[in-house]
């Protein structure tokens, strides 16, 4: 499985170039409107969807079918990109944690105890859209994918909106939304690896 | 099905799937180990279908397939180290380099040898670190046989590895495959549109049409043996026909393929024959009648 995180590290580097310095000018921006701590999540979705893009592109380039014969399950191939997903989630995570409290610092602006909850909203965001993202595009072809991603974070949106109906408690949303999410991003996970075990690679 | 006294690579059995408007109907050969198997056919024969329900990469509907001695279900990792696929086209990343794509490799496969892998791209006269996306499809090609070779399988297959290039790059790719067999514990099953380049390095051919196989004999057996006699209208109906293996009526001629042409000299003297090629051979099964 490094080998296969390897590979996508080298399809995601080039473009990591381009979408973090993407990221710090339009992150800036929105912080003055709202808070810094939104950076947070704005970092740990454009990163998320960058290891989504590796899974088209493995299609595209016809490396989706070349891994059936290497010596991995497929349940392993396919757990390979929902750890990659996790991975650059989390390196997002911490980027925008570093340059929110930069920002923060700098600014003068930045609630602390806001920092929870929008730390929550980057977990539970990153989870329920990739929970659903991840499969769309490892099972479906490239037009319903794109469905797919389009999808996926305004579903994580109307989850919040739904919790918060019910639960009325920010901080206990953000809580319930993240739990909920690695309990789908799990699944997801099982379910996916299953269901391209018996599928034909063609 | 297989000669016992040489072990098989691989042993395929009565392999059957089933697709809308078309049936891989019970196929069966063997790749005895050292030796080169070429799987020939038409378009949509049913070639690729074969390797790919080989390797696994579809689910088969019928049949079983033995590989370097192990009988499938899942395949276990150990197994495929030592299976060398080669797909037509490039199956790898573009924007990866040669050697970005070794990296990777050798930490997927165990039996993985840098050294060599980087002495096959030298020898092939691949950059390492131009970008694939930059590469022509000859090079490409190359490529994915370096990567094959590299870690040292047992088995390759190759499907359609030749189509598409030139005679030279072609000649280099044959050279690298006969020496692959030189080990005579290696065998290498390659599906190719090419019979030409069959004709140059095969044992043995497998004739698939319309999902099933027609034949499965030695190469030297078909460009030593077989023949194509012509004749008219009034020579073909006096031909015995346990002399004819398929016909076909062409303009003003027929045509019959013989499986023994010297014997068919003698026989009949009045008529033409020649020498069959793995082509003619092809087209009088595919296009005519057999008997």
């Amino acid at each position: 499985m490094t080998g296969l995180l390897q590979k996508d590290l080298y399809l995601t580097r080039s473009s990591l170039l381009i979408v973090l310095p993407t990221f710090l000018v339009i992150g800036i921006g929105i912080s003055v409107l709202s808070t810094t701590w939104v950076l947070t999540v704005l970092s740990t979705v454009m990163l998320g969807m960058m290891a989504i893009s590796t899974v088209q592109a493995d299609k595209s380039s016809g490396w989706q079918q070349f891994s059936g014969v290497l010596p991995l399950s497929r349940a392993a191939v396919v757990g390979e990109k929902y750890l990659f997903y996790l991975l650059l989630s989390a390196a997002g995570l911490l980027i925008g944690l570093v340059v929110g409290t930069a920002a923060s610092l700098l600014s003068g602006r930045g609630d602390l105890n806001e920092l929870g909850l929008y730390l929550t909203i980057s977990v539970s965001m990153a989870l329920l859209s990739g929970g659903v993202a991840l499969p769309v595009n490892i099972l479906f072809r490239a037009e319903i994918s794109m469905l797919g991603i389009l999808l996926a974070y305004p579903l994580s949106a109307g989850v919040f909106i739904l919790l918060n109906l019910l639960i009325g408690q920010r901080e206990a949303v953000g809580v319930v939304a993240s739990v909920l999410g690695v309990i789908l991003y799990t699944l997801s996970w099982y379910l996916t690896g299953r269901m391209m075990a018996r599928r034909d690679l063609t | 099905m297989c000669d016992q006294t040489i072990p098989a690579a691989l042993e395929v059995r009565d392999l059957t799937k089933h697709y809308a408007g078309f049936t891989l109907d019970g196929v069966s050969f063997c790749v005895p180990r050292g030796t080169i198997v070429g799987l020939i056919g038409e378009n949509g024969a049913g070639k690729s279908t074969t390797l790919r329900s080989i390797l696994g990469l579809i689910q088969k509907d019928g049949g079983s397939v033995t590989l370097l001695g192990q009988e499938e279900g899942e395949r276990d990792p150990v197994l495929r180290e030592q299976i060398g696929v080669v797909f037509d086209g490039s199956h790898f990343p573009d924007s990866l380099t040669p050697r970005q794509l070794g990296r990777v490799f050798a930490r997927i496969y165990a039996t993985w040898e840098g050294a060599y892998y980087l002495d096959l791209l030298g020898q092939l006269g691949l950059p390492m670190e131009k970008k694939i996306s930059a590469f022509s499809r000859g090079m490409k090609m190359k490529l994915a046989i370096a990567a094959a070779l590299a870690h040292r399988p047992r088995l390759l297959v190759l499907d359609e590895a030749t189509s598409g290039l030139d005679p030279v790059v072609r000649d280099d790719i044959l050279d690298l495959l006969l020496g692959f067999v030189q080990d005579e514990e290696n065998a290498i099953l390659i599906s190719s549109h090419i019979t030409s380049d069959l004709e140059k390095v095969a044992d043995t051919i497998v004739f698939l049409h319309e999902g099933r196989c027609i034949f499965s004999k030695p190469k030297d057996e078909l460009i030593y043996r077989y023949g194509i006699l012509r004749c008219g209208a009034a020579q073909f109906e006096a031909l015995d026909r346990a002399d004819v293996v398929a016909w076909r009526r062409r303009d003003y001629q027929f045509e019959a393929l013989v499986a023994d042409r010297d014997t068919a000299r003698r026989k009949y003297p009045k008529t033409v024959v020649d020498a069959a090629t793995i082509d003619d051979i092809m087209l009088l099964y595919a296009k005519g009648e057999i008997v």
